[in-house]
């Protein structure tokens, strides 16, 4: 499958997620009230909008670890003569990986994402437990900390002269993630959090 | 009425386990489909990036060691160009002492010599400055030291840079005198020599084999044309 298509797979459920987490979500989930209840208050929507948009993060991170394995074997996966060439910054020795622990940050990506994942799967189905809140408040602070990871990676990008599409879209998917889990840490301290 | 779940589960350790299996599953499809090979500068690692300006004898420019590497590149393909990378300081007495064999070896191996039937082996040396007293160098000594100039004033090693040993070198000297590729590729001391396949995989290091020669290495893991397919 060409590159480019298979990164819709994970753009289209990031794009999505990012809808639902934003204000004014309602009209997107109208039509599909009726068969999934829980979209039709503010904090379904929320848990759905981040629940897809932290699985596509985790997806496409995974898959970026799978494409700095296979460029260190000396393949190609989406090496371009243009701006836009993933190979060329993720197979990028000097910028592929944390300067502290020196991991791979696809790796980096997918177990953040998890975390995300963990603390938003947990809160959907318990949402009145008494740990709520400190789980919305560590996404909060986790996506928020992506700020800086993804300033960084983005100043690689500068550096390199080159677009990894792959790693863009986990760096939209920390933004989504980082409204949804404020929004939700926002929420779960107003009296609407059970409204029905 | 049976009870058919527990009052004191938990939903997170639920979502733990959920999220943790699908972490590995992730984990187990790239462990199933990829060999990662690591980037370092031990033998059967993928060489890092060698940079800085090179000077090839007319000029300065920006170096792009991944120019060399052939990802297609099978083993036993003699049509594959090798590289040696050589680590050094035009200060260090026992560089200056090696310029002939390095000479030598460039000469009989970069493709220059119709009795060499073995792939091509390019070389390029990184010319850094060691923080020892006296060792100070700049671009016109590296150029002095390559070019073998003579009368050019720039003092190697305590003698007069064009009095080296061997011919001038004809092939790229980078700028190293940041010691930016030396900390990289975690060289210990100058002399230090790297032997890298085609596909940039190092395949001899000088200092995990104390004691033997560069020419003993590419004679030996350099492939020849009596040899091709049958190693």
């Amino acid at each position: 499958m060409d590159p480019n298509v298979q990164l819709l797979l994970y753009v289209i459920p990031t794009l999505i997620g990012f809808l639902f987490v934003l204000p004014f979500s309602s009209f997107l989930s109208k039509p599909f009230e009726e068969r999934f209840p829980s979209l039709s208050n503010e904090r379904g929507r929320l848990f759905f909008g981040l629940i897809l948009t932290t699985l596509a993060g985790f997806a496409v991170s995974i898959q970026t670890l799978w494409i700095s394995s296979k460029v260190s074997e000396g393949g190609n996966f989406c090496a371009s003569s243009s701006v836009f060439s993933c190979d060329d910054v993720i197979g990028n020795a000097q910028y592929n990986t944390d300067p502290i622990f020196g991991l791979p940050w696809g790796g980096v990506g997918a177990v953040t994402f998890c975390i995300l994942l963990y603390l938003v799967y947990s809160t959907s189905k318990e949402p009145n437990a008494e740990w709520v809140d400190s789980h919305l408040k560590f996404g909060t602070l986790i996506t928020f900390g992506g700020f800086f990871i993804i300033a960084l990676l983005v100043y690689y990008e500068f550096q390199m002269e080159k677009i990894c599409q792959y790693c863009t879209t986990a760096h939209v998917a920390n933004v989504a993630a980082f409204i949804g889990f404020f929004r939700l840490m926002r929420l779960n301290e107003s009296e609407d959090w059970n409204q029905q | 009425m049976k009870h058919t779940y527990d009052d004191f589960a938990d939903m997170r350790t639920k979502a733990a386990l959920r999220v943790m299996s699908l972490f590995f599953v992730g984990m187990i499809i790239i462990a199933a489909t990829t060999s990662p090979i690591a980037t370092g500068t031990k033998e059967g690692e993928r060489a890092p990036p060698l940079e800085g300006k090179f000077y090839n004898g007319s000029g300065w420019s920006t170096f792009d060691s991944e120019s060399y590497w052939d990802s297609n590149w099978q083993e036993g393909d003699i049509s594959g160009q090798w590289l040696v990378v050589e680590f050094m300081d035009t200060d260090c007495p026992y560089c200056v002492r090696s310029a002939e064999d390095v000479s030598q070896n460039f000469e009989d191996f970069s493709g220059g010599n119709p009795q060499w039937d073995g792939a091509i082996v390019n070389f390029v040396a990184s010319v850094t400055e060691l923080d020892i007293q006296g060792h100070e160098s700049s671009r016109s000594e590296i150029m002095a030291f390559r070019d073998k100039t003579a009368n050019s004033g720039e003092d190697c090693a305590g003698s007069e840079c064009g009095s080296r040993p061997g011919n001038a070198h004809g092939f790229p000297y980078i700028d190293d005198l940041d010691q930016d590729n030396m900390k990289e590729w975690k060289v210990g001391g100058t002399p230090s020599y790297y032997l890298i396949q085609p596909d940039g995989i190092i395949a001899w290091s000088s200092s995990q084999h104390p004691g033997e020669d560069l020419r003993d290495a590419i004679l030996g893991l350099v492939p020849r044309a009596m040899n091709e397919g049958g190693a």
